[in-house]
């Protein structure tokens, strides 16, 4: 061994390490693989959903833990969305900020393409990916516009009662049986703005800056 | 699940503190063990005196370097998670210039003014106090600013991607330009010594 | 308990020193002292996925003061809000303020330890305190400033945006080496 300075071993050891760096792959660890019976048994399990009033029990308590994203067109965003979604459609999904740690509801119309959106996260390394049963029609049909219920039971009604605030919170209103829960045009359901959660957009990425 | 951990939800937000916090010490300490506590030894560097400012920092940045690369390429670090900040570019060069100019007329910069203040520099403590007040009245012009601020957005652009080569071609050339330069800096260090403006303390032997 | 700590190793760097017959210990060499660093923001990223900051606590420090003296006006302006709703909860509740708080005891156990700690104004020969102090504070006015429209400081950009090869970093790197290059000759009555 040659008898070296510390300075001199430092300098002859970064050299090494950088000029082995020119073959080097730094973009290896970035490649998840897809292990695809964890995903089927997920899938089976229902492990990976959200039905629409659960959804909307999230959203009147306040809880923040997760991110709500709308995958569908903006137009469509624009005219109405479940509060406190964002909206990213499908091609942007891969590039848009979302953290691994976070959990992650996606949502579309119907809930073909939120589940397609599923897979792309889930391949992305996303531990906690859902979507929302149904999709945005569920929420029009069981959380916006439910229906009351035909059989008379006192459970039935309860829980008729329940979903009734809960459309009331949002801004919507029970219908009568054998309508089909429509987006109505003109009383657009505001979103209701005294409630802290709902006003803070929880868009708000935490720092990483300097 | 690989590196970063947090980012995979191994431990919360809290916990991050914490380790902060920790991560913090490591810091101070070794800025502290570096003599960039004094802020003579900080404007050293400008008078060609004591490099000892190159010296540091650059060993930081390819000791960093060279550590993500390697972890990234034997898998355990996932490079696509690792925060790069956006490039604004105009901001930056003149924010650079404006903090330069900083430097050499305060004689410290925010996180070596901490560990100046820490180890009892009053000069320290004000320059912290000018800190504040700089970002207070930067804050104020904000709305007039915040044009300039967020101009020539070029993201998360990195010098591989800039320059069309591979990471690891421009790794070695960073490594390879700073070991030249520790070399060249030894050189003009012993021309300059003799005006030396540093606290007479001296480095440990190499 | 840390109070005991601080004072035992400042007792024991004096002693060892006392021991030796010299002043306060040399500084670690230079290349050694970066490994360690790199090495801190190594860990940093592999834990985070981040890296390291400072000037962005004192922003924080700076918009929970606006906050508390004016609170509409601080809501009003985006620059502030951006530090008062960082996620968290409380805008203290930020990497960089537990960071920042970590380097101040990191800083001191150092410098106790090789007796380097000491109350004075650093300054050159031919400058009074009163002007040291002054341009102490338009310095870290000029670097206040400099720093937001960087967003960063060389600790966040320089050091840790260096690190992942960001343009942005390497080019403001460059800039504050040829800032205070261009400066120095006009403010070396500070220092000389």
């Amino acid at each position: 061994m040659p008898k070296l300075s510390t300075n001199q071993w430092l300098a002859v050891v970064a050299l090494l390490l950088g000029a082995l760096a020119v073959v080097g792959e730094p973009y290896a660890g970035t490649r998840t693989s897809l292990d695809a019976r964890e995903l089927a048994m997920i899938v089976e399990g229902r492990a990976d959903h959200v039905t629409a009033p659960e959804l909307a029990d999230w959203i009147m308590q306040g809880q923040t833990d997760y991110r709500l994203i709308d995958i569908r067109e903006d137009t469509a965003y624009a005219r109405y969305h479940i509060p406190g979604a964002e909206n990213v459609p499908i091609h942007e999904l891969t590039e848009y900020p979302l953290f691994r740690n976070e959990r992650i509801v996606l949502y579309s119309g119907g809930g073909i393409h939120a589940a397609q959106a599923w897979f792309l996260l889930k391949a992305m390394g996303f531990p906690g990916v859902y979507t929302v049963l149904g999709g945005f029609d569920a929420w029009i049909d069981e959380v916006l516009y439910p229906a009351a219920p035909s059989a008379t039971t006192p459970e039935s009604m309860a829980e008729f009662e329940r979903a009734e605030a809960v459309a009331a919170f949002f801004g919507g209103s029970p219908r009568g049986a054998g309508e089909e829960g429509e987006l109505q045009e003109l009383a657009l359901p505001s979103v209701d703005l005294t409630s802290p959660v709902i006003v803070a957009p929880r868009k708000k990425r935490r720092k990483e800056g300097c | 699940m690989i590196a970063p951990f947090f980012k995979y939800g191994l431990f919360g937000d809290e916990a991050s503190l914490i380790l902060a916090f920790l991560v913090g010490i490591g810091f101070g300490f070794f800025l502290e063990r570096a003599g960039f506590g004094s802020a003579r030894k900080l404007t050293a560097q400008f008078y060609l005196t004591d490099l000892t400012v190159f010296k540091v920092m650059f060993t930081a940045i390819i000791t960093a370097l060279l550590g993500i690369f390697y972890l990234s390429w034997i898998g355990w670090v996932d490079l696509s998670l690792v925060y790069v900040p956006n490039t604004y570019l105009a901001p930056q060069i003149l924010g650079g210039l404006l903090l330069g100019f900083g430097f050499i007329v305060g004689g410290y910069c925010p996180g070596t003014s901490v560990v100046g203040t820490a180890t009892g520099r009053f000069d320290g403590f004000i320059f912290l106090l000018g800190l504040m007040a700089g970002i207070f009245a930067f804050g104020e012009a904000y709305p007039l600013l915040e044009g300039f601020v967020n101009s020539t957005d070029l993201g998360p652009i990195t010098l591989p991607e800039a320059l069309h080569v591979s990471y690891g071609l421009v790794v070695f050339a960073v490594v390879a330009m700073a070991v030249v330069g520790f070399w060249g800096a030894g050189i003009v260090e012993r021309k300059f010594a003799a005006k030396s403006v540093n606290d007479r303390i001296p480095n440990a032997e190499a | 308990m840390a109070a005991t700590v601080a004072t035992e190793a400042m007792k024991a760097g004096a002693a060892a020193r006392h021991e030796a017959g010299t002043g306060p210990a040399p500084y670690m060499n230079p290349y050694l002292a970066g490994v360690g660093l790199g090495l801190v923001l190594l860990a940093t990223f592999v834990l985070m996925g981040r890296g390291l900051g400072a000037s962005g606590a004192f922003t924080s420090v700076v918009a929970v003061g606006v906050e508390a003296a004016a609170p509409e006006h601080a809501r009003a302006n985006e620059f502030y809000v951006g530090y008062l709703e960082n996620g968290f909860g409380h805008p203290f509740k930020s990497f960089l303020v537990f960071e920042v708080l970590g380097l101040m005891v990191g800083g001191f156990l150092s410098g106790a330890l090789a007796g380097r700690n000491r109350r004075t104004v650093e300054k050159g020969p031919r400058i009074s305190t009163r002007g040291r102090l002054g341009l102490a504070f338009l310095g870290g006015g000029l670097m206040g400033v400099g720093s937001k429209l960087a967003r960063g400081c060389t600790s966040g950009q320089a050091l840790s945006g260096g690190a992942v090869l960001s343009v942005g970093s390497w080019a403001f790197m460059l800039m504050v080496f040829a800032g205070a290059y261009a400066l120095a000759y006009f403010v070396r009555r500070q220092w000389l």
